[in-house]
C-alpha cells in the first residue's frame, strides 16, 4: 500500500516503539546481571544508569575478572557455581540434535520419495506425537527410567529430546526434501544408481541448509527444554533452565545470579536464531508455511 | 569408482520405505506408544504406601477424576489461560504483523529482534517475569502504582484475580513474536494483484483487510492457532517457576495439577490419570479443528 512520507515516519515510529517494548525485559534482565545487588532491589527500580558489578557471573561461572577487591572465588566453591550445568546443557542439546537429525533425515526422504499404504495416517501419527502434553510423556517415563536405571543419566534425557523433537525434524525436513525436484532422483536411479547412493550423493548435498536449519530449531528446543529435565533428573545432572529455577535461598532469590546465568544461556540461542532467520516461519509451524 | 567406495548397506538398496522410517517407527514406538500404554496401565493402579507397590484399581482413577472439583478447576483454568491467550495473541500479532510488513529501513532489523523472544527458556522467561512483577520493586509492579492502575495492597502474582494474567503477561510477551513472524510471512505470500485493483477501485483499508487479507491469510492463521493452541493448553513452565499454581488454585493448570500430584503428593496411578485426560482433550479438540478449517501438512 502505498503511504506519504509522513505516514511512513509515523508508521517507523510506531514500529521501532513496539519492537522495543518487547526488548525492554530482555535488556533489563542483562542489567540485573550486571547490577550491584542493593541496585537490583531499588525502589524505583533503575533502567539506564546503576552501579555495576561482575559478581554474578564471577559467582556462576567460578572466575574472577579482577573487578572486586578482596572477592575470591574457587572453581566449584560456591552455591551457584554453574559451569558444569552449562556443560550438561551443551552435551545434551548437540547429542540429541544429532540423534534427531540423523533418524529424522532417513524418515523425511522416505516420506517425501516414496509412496506407501498408510503414509497418511503415519505421518499423521509423527504429527500426533507433537500433541501430547510433555507431562503425559514425563510421567510413564519416569517409572520406565526408574526400572530400567535411566534416570539421571544422560543418555535417558538425550533420548527423551530427540522424540520430543522428531516431528518438528521430520516433517521440516520433508519439506526441504520436497523442495528438491524428483525428477533428479528419477534420473539417477535409471542410471542404475542405488537409493541410498542417490541420497548420499545427490540429495544431501542439495538439502544441506535446510538440514542445518532443522538442527538449529532442535538445538534450541532442547536447550529451552524444562519438563522432561524437572522430571527425569535427580543431582547427577541438570540444564540450565531447570537449575536456574532453584535460585531461591532462604535469604530470598539470588536475581543477580539467576540473571547472570539466564544471560550466558540466551546469548548463543540468540546467535543461533539470528542464523536461521530465513527458515525460521517455516520451522515453527513445522514446514506448512513457506518464507 | 565412487560406487565401489560408497557401498550401502544391501537391505537400503531395495527400493522399500521400511528401512528408511525403521529408526523412526522404533523411537515413535519406544518413546511415544510403550509409555503411553504405561500410561493407561497406571491409570488402572495406584501406590498404595503401606505395601509400598502398585495395586490394582479398576475404574477409580477415572471415577475420581469426573469428580474432583479441583480437576475441574484446573481444566477450566486451563481453557481461560488458553482462550485469553489465543485472542490476544491473534489481534495483536496480526496489528504488528501489519504494522512492521515493510521494506523500509530498519524492518528488516526490527523482524530480527522480534525473533528473539522465542529462543529464551520459558522457565527463564518465568523468572524474568516473577522479577518484574514482585510486589516490592517490580519494574511491571512500580510502572503500574505509579500509573494509579495497582495498589500497594494488591501484588499481582499473590492476587488471586490478577495472577492468571500475571502469567498471561509473560506468555504474550514471548509468543506474540511466533504470530508476528507467520502471519508477516503470509503477507509477503499474498499476490498483488487483487491489492491493486481493490485499489483502483477505490476500497478503504479497513475494507481490503476485511474482504481480501483475513480470508487470503485463512489457512496460515488456521495453523498459527492450532500450533499455539496445542502449546498453550499443554503450558507447565510457566505457571511452576511464577505461580505453582497459587494463590490458592487459581493458577493451576492440567500439566501442573497433574505433575503435583504425581511427583508431590506421590498419587501416581491419578496423576497419570489427569495427563492422560490433558492428553485426550488435545487430540479430541486438535483433530476437531483440522477437520474443520481443512489444515494441511
Amino acid at each position: 500500500m502505498l503511504l506519504s512520507p509522513g505516514q511512513r515516519i509515523l508508521r517507523a515510529v510506531a514500529a521501532w516503539a513496539v519492537v522495543m517494548l518487547f526488548a525492554f525485559p530482555i535488556y533489563y534482565w542483562v542489567t540485573v546481571s550486571i547490577k550491584l545487588d542493593r541496585e537490583i532491589f531499588s525502589i524505583p527500580p533503575k533502567v539506564f544508569s546503576f552501579e555495576t558489578s561482575a559478581k554474578s557471573y564471577e559467582e556462576v561461572f567460578g572466575i574472577s575478572l579482577g573487578f572486586e577487591q578482596g572477592l575470591s572465588v574457587l572453581p566449584g566453591g560456591g552455591d551457584f557455581y554453574m559451569t558444569p550445568r552449562l556443560w550438561d546443557s551443551i552435551v545434551i542439546a548437540v547429542c540429541s540434535t544429532a540423534l534427531a537429525i540423523v533418524i529424522a533425515t532417513l524418515a523425511a526422504y522416505a516420506l517425501s520419495r516414496m509412496r506407501f499404504r498408510g503414509q497418511h495416517h503415519f505421518v499423521f501419527w509423527i504429527l500426533s506425537t507433537r500433541m501430547m502434553p510433555p507431562v503425559a510423556v514425563a510421567i510413564p517415563m519416569f517409572f520406565i527410567y526408574r526400572d530400567f536405571g535411566l534416570l539421571d543419566t544422560y543418555h535417558g534425557v538425550i533420548l527423551i529430546h530427540a522424540l520430543m523433537n522428531m516431528p518438528l525434524a521430520v516433517l521440516l525436513l520433508k519439506s526441504f526434501f520436497d523442495d528438491i525436484p524428483k525428477e533428479i532422483d528419477e534420473a539417477a536411479l535409471i542410471d542404475g544408481a542405488s537409493r541410498f547412493l542417490v541420497f548420499r550423493k545427490l540429495v544431501l548435498p542439495m538439502a544441506m541448509g535446510g538440514i542445518a536449519a532443522t538442527a538449529v530449531l532442535c538445538f534450541i528446543f532442547s536447550w529451552t527444554e524444562f519438563l522432561f529435565v524437572l522430571t527425569l533428573t535427580q543431582t547427577g545432572l541438570k540444564t540450565v533452565p531447570v537449575v536456574s529455577s532453584t535460585f531461591v535461598t532462604s535469604t530470598g532469590t539470588a536475581w543477580g545470579n539467576m540473571a547472570a546465568l539466564g544471560t550466558a544461556a540466551i546469548l548463543p540461542a540468540f546467535i543461533f536464531i539470528l542464523l536461521v532467520q530465513k527458515n525460521l516461519v517455516r520451522g515453527l509451524t513445522l514446514g506448512s508455511v513457506k518464507q | 569408482m565412487t560406487r565401489s567406495l560408497i557401498r550401502a548397506p544391501r537391505f537400503m538398496i531395495a527400493d522399500h520405505p521400511l528401512p528408511w522410517l525403521l529408526p523412526l517407527i522404533v523411537i515413535l514406538v519406544v518413546f511415544a506408544l510403550y509409555p503411553f500404554f504405561y500410561n493407561i496401565f497406571l491409570s488402572f493402579h495406584e501406590f498404595a504406601p503401606r505395601k509400598r507397590e502398585l495395586v490394582p484399581v479398576g475404574f477409580d482413577n477415572w471415577v475420581q477424576l469426573f469428580g474432583d472439583p479441583r480437576m475441574w478447576n484446573a481444566f477450566s483454568v486451563t481453557l481461560l489461560y488458553t482462550g485469553i491467550c489465543l485472542v490476544i495473541q491473534v489481534v495483536l500479532g496480526m496489528a504488528i504483523a501489519l504494522l512492521i510488513d515493510s521494506d523500509d529501513p530498519g524492518f528488516g532489523f526490527l523482524r530480527g529482534v522480534l525473533t528473539l523472544t522465542l529462543v529464551i527458556p520459558p522457565a527463564i522467561t518465568g523468572m524474568m517475569f516473577l522479577l518484574m512483577q514482585d510486589a516490592q520493586f517490580g519494574i511491571i509492579t512500580w510502572t503500574l502504582q505509579s500509573l494509579g492502575l495497582l495498589t500497594q495492597a494488591t501484588p499481582i502474582l499473590a492476587t488471586p484475580s490478577l495472577a492468571l494474567w500475571g502469567v498471561i503477561v509473560a506468555d504474550v510477551w514471548q509468543w506474540t513474536p511466533f504470530m508476528v513472524l507467520i502471519f508477516v510471512a503470509g503477507l509477503r505470500s499474498l499476490p498483488r494483484d487483487p491489492f491493486e485493483s481493490a485499489m483502483i477501485d477505490g476500497a478503504s483499508s479497513w475494507q481490503v483487510f476485511r474482504r481480501l487479507t483475513l480470508p487470503m491469510m485463512g489457512k496460515v492463521i488456521a495453523i498459527a492457532v492450532l500450533i499455539r493452541g496445542i502449546d498453550l493448553f499443554r503450558m507447565f513452565d510457566y505457571v511452576f517457576v511464577m505461580t505453582s499454581g497459587g494463590p490458592g488454585t487459581s493458577t493451576y493448570t492440567l500439566s501442573l495439577y497433574a505433575w503435583e500430584q504425581t511427583f508431590s503428593f506421590i498419587k501416581w496411578g491419578y496423576g497419570a490419570t489427569l495427563s492422560l485426560f490433558a492428553l485426550f482433550v488435545i487430540l479430541i479438540a486438535a483433530n476437531l479443528f483440522v477437520a474443520v478449517f481443512k489444515v494441511r501438512w
